[in-house]
């Protein structure tokens, strides 16, 4: 675990720019300054009110000042910001960002053999005592990398089964997990997610069960409220956390957020929250446009996925037998199932609803393209920078405090060369908390797959990060030596050592495999990566086992 | 669980008798109307004499043959189900009673004849459908070993056989066995991969050792390791054995067709559940093909719902040789509903009962003894009220070999028993 | 407090049902109807106004709007209904405990099948969607119109039609939760013990909830019973609110469960599969108990050792109101042609086979008041074929929903699905025993395990 902690924080300390992650050995030094200068920017306050040419003042965490004709302070740092794009810092409606993924244990076998045929709550996946902010790890790189791409706060949820506990809002930022949290317990997770082997499993008994608790927190509350009033000669109510987390909902207070995979699972949050009338947040939402009318009717907080199949180009080859006409018409299905996720965004806002976004099942590096695709099916950018920012601060009660570039609020701002939405745009500045993290420009947009005409050197010691769920195999060490053009190397990691010789560069696009045994059976461990500067990126598939994205840096030379 | 065989193998023998006993002898169908399926449909007389379609025509007579009047009623050849798991399987839950599918992948040594159960219950329930000829169809791997064909009478699978046996092969494909099928792609594509390698070695290995035993026969100094696998194989490897290749999906068809035009094994594919798709290729290799069952679900979900009804047919007019399969066990009887099936999407109805008659007959190389309604061909026929495909005909009488079956099946006699039950609820 | 909650949630309940369904009016002109209920009509014209049968007879007007099928040479009937499916289901079988009677499959309901298409294509139009069979009691079923095109499972339920409850006896919840579990029930007796308890356990639960509302006026600090779903719905049963329908084989646990039924007073009660049904039929008929039966189906497990084609007929000839169901995404696409079976086994007249998989699945379900012969008032749900509906060459042409189309042979593509997932290449499966459902999710690889 350690290793892997520290791979995390070295990773950390590699992707992140200056500013943020100055730890290290040496004593920890204050920033020089919390006030921070930005001029001559193009200031998009909102969705479509833009301050030409304007500036913004930032000091101690807040925005102090919005528009023309500022003067940079003399404590200020001036941030270099000509004819750059300022927005608020997105915000994301609902994901498990800085909640790290516990510890695989064995509830897969559980389920055979001797039945339980009365799970406890936390086995039966229902632990809404529970809260967020008692999980966040700050070292999370999740957050880092959705920093990277403009998301300055979330509403993170924990991890579980159908009634996972508590979320909370916090800022992607920040060295200490309590300044992180903006809001706590602003919301109940829910998700149709069974327990494995025990009652609820299946969607049927989660939906009864959702009914059961509520009905029974109702009556708990009830009870509990008449005894408080006048206890003499009333049963006394047993001590209850998880019923008694329902209260607010009951009251209205607090919504229940479903985070929903397809539309049948929306439907059966839409049908609890009309039997039971609670207020009802949706996220990850998908074919909303084919559910405008019940959408409407209940009210629900919407967060659509950020999360879109996959595009034609990297979507799986189809079998090859097929007649040209049978090709020709699946394709045109799968074309129009596809669009009918990329133009959810659009019709919804077509049809007046609003909606934020959630990036529960997003991979970050998807989301850029996955909003340009909405966009390409119809969404405005000003829709689109909606859902990023006011829309989700009003659902989530926040307006107050973010969702603008407004004085008062707080700082957190996305800085781009170009307008965010634009081909090619970079963010150069993310702001959370009134501190930034500076992002340089990259010199070439990595072509994919692979450039075969790249020049790029292989050789040395390469640190891996592999987003694979066994720890011995998450930080292998790859050394690549390369004698007159031929390469070999050995990866190390926590497995053992594998020796290397079929190895081959063609451009920047690294090539090699080696088998090894693992469950019994010889695997074959195969990567495919590219080659950038000293960073590579690419994949490892092994076989049943599946494949695993990679990422890696290589070591500077001693 | 032994105590339930014993008690499985009791009961059964017990039904045997419950059923009654088959009577051979001479029989002459009168005033029939005969449906030869070969030489059209005759008015007229049909003599049953040892065992064989002994006489065809009008105003017949033989002395000591049992009369039979058949006015208003029709006559037709015994259906022949192409594959079927009848008489190895009783009841498919209780392994014990399962003897279709032995360990192992590569059994070319197994006899499916060897299992068959001629005390069967599912026997006289397939038989007194029209179903006279089954074809026994071992299970599992890459070689489930020998299937057989059987006639539905007799004491002994040697009384029951039929005169055919056919090695059976799955075809290796790298198809998903279901939804419960987890791996890759890939993984899919490389098991297939492994397996065609095996069947090359297979093959090579085989051809050497007959080289090895055929020069053994001359040269008493040769000493051969026991190898029944190859020894099973040589049959097969040298064309003599037809070998039933078990293929579905259209991509494995094609990849079948082109390893048998390498191999030059005698072949008839059987399954063919995708056979539509590559139909033009199928009797371009002029490879016969065994399909069903007819009444299925289609392969794809983006399939249209009536490809398995519609299979047979599109396969027939593109002039693939078609014969139609149950695929079934306890249910073979609907073996003339797959055949209507296949009739009313596009088969048409002489086409689809020729399927279960005399094409599996002539893939078979029986034609001259199975199949249709001629002089001197086996007695394998049965007496019905209407069209033997139409659900609601009543199948009358049926001869196997000459053998006048009894019209019982353990569904029948529990019909009569029950039907007005005694001693009844009140007495 | 808990009256008045519970009075809003039935309420909150009902509103959820009362979803829009699309609804058609079309003339169907001179076809050969088969009413079901009044004989056949030769050349005669049924006509749908707003999703109801307004008029049967010849040379009717066509209303105004109507769309118009010209039936000449074709025979219409009623829309079949299977009174046994898993079709449009996400989930069958909440297999974690013996009795769950909780659990609801229409909560479950997935309107992108292409299941459900495919038993149009098949003159389905009503099904009912059935949990599985792995526990004694399993959850509560919905019975559902094949509104195929609609994304909102809701859209799928038949308003109004009564509950239903799944039962199951025998081999299946003996081997999930005896041996699987080590717990009631191994054996038989076992179940009949699941049953015993649970309606006595749902008995005190009642007694209670009657004490307190009797109490609750005089004395304020009364306390209700803590809400509990599954003795709720056990309750129901007990009130006559919900039908059971009880996956059944042999003969001595039918009338087990008729014994059982008859001490706790539960009159409202079917059994499906029900192989040995024709041995206890007098009984049967004597109980009013429905039989929902396989028209051929037997010896797939020990069970079903003693089985026999004739079922149905020996059923029907007994007077036991009689219905032919698929449990089966491939068998619910030719109803009829198992219908046809009872006459080769059996000799059932036309009508009487028919009745199989229209009008007595209806009265089983408890909605025949709307569904199953064509007649006036009646919904405008219709199968039309090339040929009578019982020949084994009959090919379905068309099929009505509330006269809506839903299936058109003339009209529909091959490629029915409604939203298939991009990312998956539509590949194909090489088992043939997919589409048998009632099993699933109790973690066993099965044969015909219905």
């Amino acid at each position: 675990m350690m290793k892997y902690l520290f791979g995390c924080i070295c990773s950390l300390l590699l992707l992140l720019p200056s500013g943020l992650g100055a730890q290290g050995s040496d004593e920890k030094r204050p920033p020089v300054t919390r006030t921070f200068f930005l001029n001559n920017a193009y200031v998009v306050q909102s969705p479509g009110k833009v301050i030409d040419l304007g500036s913004v003042l930032i000091r101690d965490g807040l925005i102090q000042a919005v528009g023309k004709d500022l003067k940079a302070p003399a404590d200020a740092k001036v941030m270099k910001a000509d004819s750059m794009y300022i927005y608020a810092g997105f915000i994301d409606g609902l994901s498990n960002l800085g909640v790290p993924k516990p510890k695989e244990d064995d509830r897969s076998n559980r389920g055979r053999g001797q039945r339980e045929y009365n799970p406890s709550y936390e086995r039966a996946g229902i632990q809404t005592e529970r809260s967020v902010v008692d999980m966040l790890s700050p070292e999370d790189k999740a957050l880092s990398e959705m920093r990277a791409i403009g998301f300055t706060a979330a509403h993170v949820v924990p991890r579980g089964g159908m009634l996972p506990g508590q979320g909370a809002v916090i800022l992607l930022g920040g060295d200490d997990a309590g300044k992180m949290i903006v809001s706590e317990g602003s919301s109940l997770f829910a998700q149709f997610q069974g327990a494995s082997g025990v009652y609820p499993n299946t969607d049927m008994a989660i939906m009864s069960k959702f009914r059961e608790l509520y009905t029974q927190a109702r009556q708990h509350k009830t009870h509990s409220e008449s005894y408080a009033k006048n206890a003499r000669g009333m049963s006394r109510p047993a001590q209850n956390d998880v019923l008694a987390a329902f209260g607010e909902s009951i009251d209205g207070q607090r919504a229940i957020f479903f985070a929903v995979d397809g539309i049948k699972e929306m439907h059966r949050a839409l049908t609890l929250s009309k039997e039971l009338g609670f207020p009802l947040a949706l996220a990850e939402v998908t074919m909303g446009q084919k559910a405008i009318a019940p959408l409407k009717a209940s009210g629900a907080s919407i967060f659509l996925t950020l999360d879109l199949p996959k595009a034609k180009a990297e979507a799986k080859k189809g079998e090859k037998e097929e007649t040209d006409e049978e090709k020709m018409m699946l394709e045109k299905q799968r074309a129009a199932a596809q669009q009918l996720h990329e133009e959810q965004a659009a019709m919804l806002s077509k049809s007046g609803l609003a909606f934020g976004f959630s990036t529960l099942n997003a991979k970050a590096k998807d989301i850029r393209p996955n909003l340009e695709r909405m966009i390409k099916a119809g969404l405005t950018e000003d829709q689109a920078l909606a859902a990023l920012t006011t829309t989700p601060a009003q659902m989530l009660g926040l307006s107050d405090i973010m969702g603008t570039v407004e004085k008062g609020k707080i700082a957190n701002l996305v800085v781009t060369d170009q307008p965010y939405f634009a081909k090619g745009a970079n963010i150069r500045y993310v702001f959370v908390d009134g501190m930034p993290s500076e992002y340089e420009v990259k010199k070439k947009k990595k072509k994919k797959p692979g450039d075969p005409d790249a020049k790029v050197m292989a050789a040395g010691e390469w640190n891996l990060e592999i987003d694979v769920p066994m720890e011995q195999m998450a930080t292998p060490t790859l050394t690549i030596t390369d004698e007159d053009g031929s390469l070999s190397g050995k990866l190390v990691s926590g497995m053992g050592t594998n020796d290397i010789s079929n190895m081959s560069l063609e451009g920047d696009n690294l090539t090699f495999s080696y088998t090894t045994e693992g469950g019994g059976q010889t695997v074959t461990v195969s990567f495919d990566l590219t080659i950038d500067g000293d960073s590579l990126e690419g994949s490892m598939s092994a076989g049943s086992f599946g494949s695993f994205d990679v990422e890696g840096s290589r070591e500077p030379k001693k | 669980m032994l105590v339930l065989v014993v008690l499985l193998m009791t009961t059964a023998s017990l039904s045997a008798q419950v059923v009654g006993k088959a009577t051979k002898g001479s029989f002459l169908l009168k005033n029939a109307t005969i449906e030869t399926v070969t030489k059209g449909s005759v008015k007229g007389d049909l003599l049953i004499k040892d065992g064989k379609i002994a006489d065809i025509g009008s105003g017949l007579s033989a002395t000591g043959a049992k009369e039979i009047d058949c006015t208003g009623k029709f006559v037709y050849p015994g259906f022949i189900d192409g594959g079927t798991n009848l008489g190895l399987i009783e009841v498919s839950s209780v392994s014990l009673t399962q003897d279709a599918r032995e360990g192992g992948d590569i059994k070319p040594f197994l006899e499916a004849l060897t299992a068959v159960n001629p005390s069967s219950v599912a026997i006289p329930v397939t038989r007194v459908s029209g179903v006279t000829t089954v074809i026994a169809m071992p299970e599992g791997g890459l070689i489930p070993g020998k299937a057989a064909l059987i006639n539905l009478v007799g004491y002994s699978p040697d009384e029951m056989y039929a005169g055919f046996k056919a090695m059976r092969m799955n075809f290796p494909s790298s198809a998903a066995r279901g939804r419960r099928d987890r791996r890759s792609e890939e993984d899919r594509k490389k098991a297939e991969e492994k397996t065609f390698k095996e069947i090359t070695k297979l093959w090579d290995e085989t051809k050497l050792f007959a080289k090895i035993k055929a020069a053994k026969a001359t040269d008493a100094s040769i000493m051969q390791e026991y190898n029944p696998t190859l020894e099973g194989m040589i049959p097969v490897v040298e064309g003599k054995l037809p070998l039933f290749i078990e293929v579905n999906r259209s991509a494995d068809i094609l990849s079948a067709l082109k390893w048998i035009k390498k191999t030059g094994v005698k072949a008839v594919l059987t399954g063919v559940s995708e056979g539509w798709r590559v139909a033009d290729s199928i009797a371009a290799a002029k490879i016969p093909v065994i399909t069903g069952p007819v009444i299925g679900m289609p392969t794809r979900q983006s399939d249209r719902y009536d490809r398995p009804y519609a299979n047979a047919g599109l396969m027939a007019k593109a002039g693939v040789t078609v014969a139609i399969r149950s695929n079934d066990t306890e249910n073979v009887r609907d073996l003339p509903f797959h055949a209507g099936f296949a009739a009313a999407y596009g088969m048409g109805r002489e086409e689809a009962l020729k399927a279960i008659t005399i094409v599996p007959a002539q893939i078979m190389g029986l034609e001259d003894r199975l199949g249709s309604l001629e002089v001197g061909k086996d007695a394998n026929l049965f007496i019905c009220d209407g069209d033997p495909l139409e659900t609601k005909t009543q199948i009358e009488q049926v001869f196997i070999s000459g053998w006048e079956i009894p019209m019982n099946s353990r569904h029948s006699l529990l019909y009569d028993e029950f039907l007005d039950r005694s001693p009844g609820i009140k007495n | 407090m808990y009256k008045h909650s519970l009075m809003l949630f039935l309420l909150l309940a009902v509103s959820a049902l009362s979803a829009q369904v699309e609804k058609g009016s079309i003339h169907i002109k001179n076809g050969t109807v088969l009413t079901v209920t009044n004989g056949i009509l030769e050349n005669a014209d049924v006509v749908i106004e707003d999703g109801i049968i307004t008029r049967i007879g010849k040379n009717l007007k066509t209303p105004s709007g109507a769309k118009t099928v010209d039936a000449t040479g074709q025979f219409v009937m009623p829309g079949i209904i299977d009174a046994h499916s898993h079709i449009a289901l996400d989930a069958v079988n909440e297999a974690t405990h013996p009795i769950t009677a909780e659990v609801r499959t229409g909560d479950v309901l997935d309107p992108l099948d292409v299941g459900i298409y495919r038993a149009l294509a098949g003159g389905v139009t009503a099904t009912h969607a059935m949990h599985g069979s792995a526990n004694a009691i399993g959850g509560q079923c919905e019975t559902i119109k094949l509104r195929y095109g609609t994304f909102n499972p809701n859209d799928l339920k038949m308003e109004g039609a009564p509950r239903t409850i799944k039962f199951a006896l025998g081999e299946n919840p003996m081997r999930v939760h005896g041996e699987g579990g080590g717990l009631m029930s191994r054996t038989r007796m076992g179940i009949e013990h699941v049953f015993r308890r649970g309606f006595s356990e749902a008995q005190q639960y009642l007694a209670a909830q009657e004490a307190y509302n009797k109490n609750k006026a005089s004395d304020p600090s009364a306390v209700p019973p803590m809400y509990d779903r599954r003795l709720e719905a056990l309750g129901d049963i007990l009130k006559g609110d919900i039908i059971i329908h009880c996956h059944s084989y042999r003969a001595d646990e039918i009338l087990m469960l008729m014994n059982v039924c008859k001490d706790f007073g539960i009159k409202r009660l079917v059994f499906q599969h029900v192989n040995e049904g024709f041995k206890v039929a007098p009984e049967l008929a004597e109980f009013g108990a429905g039989a929902s039966v396989f028209a051929d189906w037997w010896a797939y497990k020990f069970e079903v050792y003693y089985s026999t084609a004739y079922n149905a007929a020996i059923l029907t000839k007994n007077g036991v109101v009689t219905s032919i169901n698929s449990d089966s995404g491939d068998y619910i696409r030719h109803l009829f042609h198992q219908a046809g079976k009872t006459q080769r086994y059996g000799k059932l007249t036309d009508n009487e086979a028919l009745r199989l998989i229209t009008l007595n699945p209806a009265i089983q379900l408890g909605i025949d008041d709307r569904v199953g012969s064509l007649e006036k008032g009646k919904d405008g749900d219709v199968a039309i074929f090339n040929a009578h509906p019982l020949s084994v060459y009959a090919i379905p042409q068309m099929t009505i929903v509330d006269g809506i189309v839903r299936f058109d042979i003339k009209e529909d593509g091959n490629d029915q699905r409604l939203a298939p997932d991009p990312e998956k290449v539509d590949m194909m499966m090489l088992n043939y025993d997919e589409d048998h459902r009632c099993m699933e999710g109790t973690g066993e690889a099965l044969f015909h395990n219905h």
